[in-house]
């Protein structure tokens, strides 16, 4: 017999739920650092860009349909190496020689559409852990 | 009189096909923003294909074709994204719900199955 049980469908929608939180708060940290023109690594805020890879579940024993099920793990979190963009403020106090400050490359409209992906796929994978635990229960209910 | 239990063992095996199939759609949903991902589904074989062992004789017991005849495929269903990902959203969904409706079906069989060998068990009242 196998060795999948619903825990296992359970683990998989999580590795998901946690994937797309991951995602989501870098994109809000993206947005609130929008206009960030000093850090502590020296420069304005760089934009942070989220990688996801399939990953294998553990506990899914060498079955031969067992590597058809892939979870989902954060593989990276790059900075996006696009320059930052520079705007004439001579008052400023990060301004340059030449009165310009380096702002993030950051576009708010991006990271707001991230936002609502990062979202809906959340509540794709909440929809399919109840799906699992509502598949279990039944299991429970067979014979009363 | 024997008492008929394939009925069950045959359910049984359905709602372990399906319960495999769920995690496999859940890893689908799972991977929905994984670049270069693509959905894959579990297909169920039929019994009496390879694995089977033949019986050439009365006393031979017959090996009985389990849930484990079953393959993965790459569902080719979707779209590709430009990072490569090909998981539809929607169609994952519909899978995931007719795959519950039918794991509900083969749960409400067994139930029956056992509820009418408990009334022969009994005195049929």
């Amino acid at each position: 017999m196998s060795s999948m049980d619903f825990f296992t469908a359970m683990e998989v929608s999580a590795s998901g739920l946690s994937a797309e939180r991951t995602r989501m708060n870098i994109a809000a940290s993206n947005l609130a650092n929008a206009q960030t023109t000093q850090t502590a690594a020296g420069g304005p805020y760089r934009r942070r860009d989220v990688t996801l890879a399939s990953v294998d579940v553990p506990g899914t024993r060498n079955t031969q349909f067992a590597q058809a099920v892939r979870g989902v793990a954060v593989s990276q979190i790059s900075q996006d190496a696009t320059p930052p963009r520079l705007e004439y403020d001579p008052g400023h106090p990060q301004a340059n020689a030449q009165g310009y400050v380096a702002y993030p490359n950051i576009n708010p409209v991006e990271e707001m559409v991230d936002m609502i992906t990062a979202s809906r796929a959340y509540e794709a994978g909440v929809t399919s852990m109840t799906t699992a635990t509502n598949m279990a229960e039944r299991a429970l209910g067979i014979g009363r | 009189m024997a008492v008929d239990l394939s009925t069950i063992d045959t359910l049984e095996n359905a709602l372990t096909y399906h319960r495999e199939r769920h995690t496999v759609l859940a890893g689908n949903i799972a991977n929905l923003d994984t670049p270069g991902y693509r959905a894959v589904d579990l297909e169920r074989r039929t019994a009496g294909t390879p694995g089977a062992l033949a019986t050439t004789n009365a006393a031979h017991i017959p090996t009985a074709p389990t849930a484990d005849f079953v393959t993965s495929f790459d569902d080719g269903g979707a779209l590709q994204s430009f990072d490569g990902n090909a998981v539809s959203l929607e169609r994952e969904l519909s899978k995931i719900d007719a795959n519950r409706a039918r794991y509900a079906t083969s749960a409400e069989l067994v139930s029956r199955r056992i509820a009418i060998l408990r009334y022969a068990a009994g005195d049929g009242t």
